[in-house]
């Protein structure tokens, strides 16, 4: 994922685009001011004239049968790096994390990785198979898996490439790419465990290879602890089906886990002995390590297998490279927070790169495995300031540096990056990603 | 050094003290006893506007597991279509192939994005080489043959997702002799002659078979401090590389903003390079105007026809909007549009 030639050869250019949008920046900055203070055509909806909108009937009832949002709010929106990847197929696109109003992200916004492209899938025909060592090997439709007993959970789902390519230094500038690579949905669906009790487990079946219909047939191992815990067999997505990014009709959700074990488009279970390892847990999705602390030179060279769990991570969405501060004054400091390893206890947050910290309040529902709101008041009078957060968890973990991240393991492992990442708000309002 | 104003941040951070730690009596209470107790503007604003967060638990589901007697049995044939992984040590595939058989298929179905020596084309995964870089600090090249621990998995994934725009279309034989071949061109088979098979698949040995080791996280020991954590000299500020575009917003302006050819070679880059500009799947190459001028005799909108709808023809398949359904009518035909923007018609 991260090439260093291509970064390389980018960086010039980017050099160049960086000088571009920070210019394209302050002049819509300036450009907003202006409407403000002068008025303009926008000035005649202002008190203590009555808006033009006030003053004539609206669209009828349901002239958009599906919904939509408002049209000024069309700049929000999922974006891929054409660069990282090296087609726009197998692919990723990023969770404009910035622009999220609670713990959920609305399907339309949520990140989507995909490897072989996205499947149009028509639900009537698709079936699931589970098969292996197992009594009886069974094909469920649609119609089948929704009579079993389902439940709704909110959980994170994050690509363990998420802050892939901060390892070596800062490198992409904004919030939507450095943390964008999660989603947090209420997922419905069907507790494995009810679909494993139907087909009759056999006792050496410790495994199951699962497997998406995608053109990829995307497929990972995964042990029969995690199945019978709480893996779920999801069709429904904040109170609608699947969209297809997220897999429709049908996706395995491994809770907590990195988001790559949880297949979309799930059309086979296998129960197998062993792991079958699979590209993505073998060749990808694996934690090449060259630790700096000396005392663990013995590892220069491994790499972890089975890294599945996604660490506390705690990120500030407001302020945020997309969110500058416009004026000098009061605000309130959002962020979301959560860990793989269950609930989050406590977000800190630090105004000075780290030297010290204050806990922030936590907001709204703190679940299981699940983005934590968190917020904390700030008043700010144009001074430098380097923003951080750090997540502990309700097991303990406190979120890594990224200094003790790089003693454990290097720059070079491309995954599981939940360093703590430092926004520097810079004397003008705009916000920097920058490393300390 | 980075300098900071010390004190609106340390007075922001004694407000907010007092307000985090009124509501959290686990970790430190002794600090509320100590501190003088006082109501600031920032304690007052979060108060009113921010409720503090208990934690959450679902209701178990109580319905007893077992007996829903859904589905339907899975047949030996059913379930032979759809079984296709290949597993380290059991489970490997019938057929057989050499490197030499590989190597002709490969330069023809494969090198145009892996390049011909597995060297890798663009962004495309490098197949071989990368031997003994695995301990470098930078730059370490993960191939089939420096990272892969099992020569399965190249059964397995070449068979399963390969080549990438038709997947499942090999057989186990041109799997076997392509798994050879990029082999091979790692030096882990060594012979060209070499048979690989079920049989032979024992005498492979890939040099980091055991290079793995299993998840040893948390290897990180992070501590809770809350106060003097660092020695402010300690800090120094390193700003991204990117900047805030990071080379995607460009993009997307273009795409909204582009028409005609320059939308057509929007469409070809993202979806119809990959077999028409290399000819893969019996695609006609988009430099072929031969070819394509034979095809235009039936008129223009056939193409754009074929295109949409998809067509199978003597040399290969055109899938519908070329497998990428997203792509409006309109889409296609500004795609092929550019494609053929060069031929007389």
């Amino acid at each position: 994922m991260s090439d260093k030639n291509t970064i390389k050869d980018q960086k010039s250019l980017s050099q160049q685009k960086n000088i571009n949008s920070r210019r394209k920046f302050l002049s819509q900055a300036a450009a907003t001011t202006a409407v403000v203070a002068t008025g303009g055509a926008a000035a005649n909806n202002l008190p203590p004239n009555v808006p033009e909108w006030q003053r004539h009937l609206g669209k009828p009832v349901n002239s958009n049968p599906y919904g939509q949002p408002s049209k000024y709010e069309s700049s929000v929106r999922r974006l891929r790096v054409p660069w990282l990847t090296p087609d726009s197929i197998a692919s990723i696109s990023f969770t404009p994390l910035a622009e999220i109003k609670g713990m959920i992200s609305p399907n339309g916004l949520a990140f989507e990785r995909d490897h072989g492209g996205l499947p149009t899938i028509d639900p009537e025909q698709h079936r699931l198979m589970i098969h292996g060592l197992v009594e009886k090997p069974i094909i469920l439709t649609m119609d089948d898996i929704k009579r079993f007993p389902n439940v709704s959970r909110i959980h994170f789902i994050e690509c363990p490439a998420n802050s892939a390519m901060e390892w070596k230094g800062p490198q992409v500038g904004r919030l939507q790419f450095t943390h964008g690579m999660t989603n947090c949905c209420e997922w419905t669906g069907v507790p494995l465990k009810y679909i494993l009790e139907e087909v009759g487990v056999k006792p050496e079946g410790k495994w199951l290879l699962v497997e998406g219909a995608d053109s990829a047939s995307m497929s990972r191992s995964v042990p029969m602890e995690k199945a019978l815990d709480d893996t779920l067999v999801v069709f429904g997505q904040n109170g609608e089906a699947l969209r297809p990014e997220q897999g429709y009709p049908l996706r395995l959700l491994t809770p907590g886990w990195e988001g790559n074990t949880s297949i979309k488009w799930l059309r086979r279970i296998e129960i197998t002995a062993e792991p079958s390892y699979q590209r993505e847990e073998t060749s990808k999705y694996t934690d090449l390590l060259n630790p700096r602390d000396p005392k663990r030179k013995d590892l220069i060279g491994k790499a972890y297998l089975f890294s599945w769990i996604m660490e506390a991570k705690a990120i500030i969405t407001f302020p945020c490279p997309e969110k500058p501060l416009k004026e000098h004054g009061k605000y309130v400091i959002n962020g979301l927070a959560w860990t793989g390893t269950g609930k989050i206890k406590h977000v800190d947050v630090s105004f000075d790169g780290g030297i010290n910290w204050v806990q922030a309040e936590l907001n709204g529902l703190v679940l299981d495995k699940c983005w934590t709101r968190f917020s904390i008041p700030f008043e700010w009078n144009g001074e430098e300031v380097l923003l951080q957060s750090r997540a502990t968890g309700e097991d303990g973990y406190v979120q890594p540096t990224l200094k003790q991240l790089r003693e454990a393991r290097g720059v070079a492992s491309i995954y599981h990056n939940n360093a703590i990442h430092t926004w520097k708000i810079n004397k003008n309002g705009e916000v920097e990603s920058v490393q300390v | 050094m980075y300098k900071f104003n010390q004190k609106l941040i340390s007075a922001v951070i004694l407000a907010l003290s007092l307000t985090a730690c009124s509501n959290d009596t686990s970790q430190t209470s002794t600090e509320t006893t100590t501190k003088p107790k006082e109501t600031s503007v920032s304690e007052k604003v979060a108060n009113a506007i921010l409720p503090s967060a208990q934690a959450a638990t679902y209701e178990e589901i109580t319905i007893k597991t077992g007996g829903f007697n859904l589905g339907k049995p899975a047949s030996k044939e059913e379930i032979a279509g759809w079984h296709i992984e290949v597993s380290h040590g059991h489970n490997l595939p019938p057929g057989e192939g050499t490197a030499a058989d590989g190597e002709e298929f490969f330069e023809e179905v494969c090198a145009n994005c892996h390049g011909s020596f597995g060297e890798g084309v663009g962004r495309n995964p490098v197949l071989a080489g990368g031997e003994g870089t695995l301990t470098d600090k930078m730059k370490p090249e993960r191939t089939v043959g420096s990272y892969w621990p099992y020569a399965s998995t190249l059964l397995d994934y070449t068979h399963r997702a390969m080549p990438f725009p038709s997947a499942q279309s090999l057989t186990w034989d041109q799997t076997w002799s392509l798994s050879a071949y990029v082999l091979y061109l790692n030096d882990i088979i060594e012979d060209e002659d070499f048979v690989f098979n079920a049989q032979s698949y024992k005498e492979i040995h890939m040099p980091n078979e055991n290079g793995f080791i299993r998840d040893e996280r948390p290897d990180t020991h992070n501590t809770r401090c809350m106060k003097d954590c660092k020695d402010p000299a300690s800090i120094k500020v390193k700003t991204a590389l990117l900047g805030y575009g990071s080379g995607a917003e460009d993009v997307v302006e273009e795409t909204k903003v582009a028409k005609g050819h320059e939308l057509g070679q929007k469409i070809y880059d993202g979806t119809c390079r990959l077999c028409h500009g290399t000819g893969l799947a019996g695609a006609p190459k988009i430099e072929d105007t031969l070819t394509w001028e034979h095809r235009l005799k039936q008129g223009l909108s056939k193409v754009h026809k074929h295109a949409i709808n998809g067509f199978s023809g003597q040399s290969g398949v055109m899938p519908p909007k070329g497998g990428n359904m997203e792509l409006t009518d309109d889409e296609v035909k500004a795609a092929v549009d550019f494609m053929l923007k060069d031929i007389e018609q």
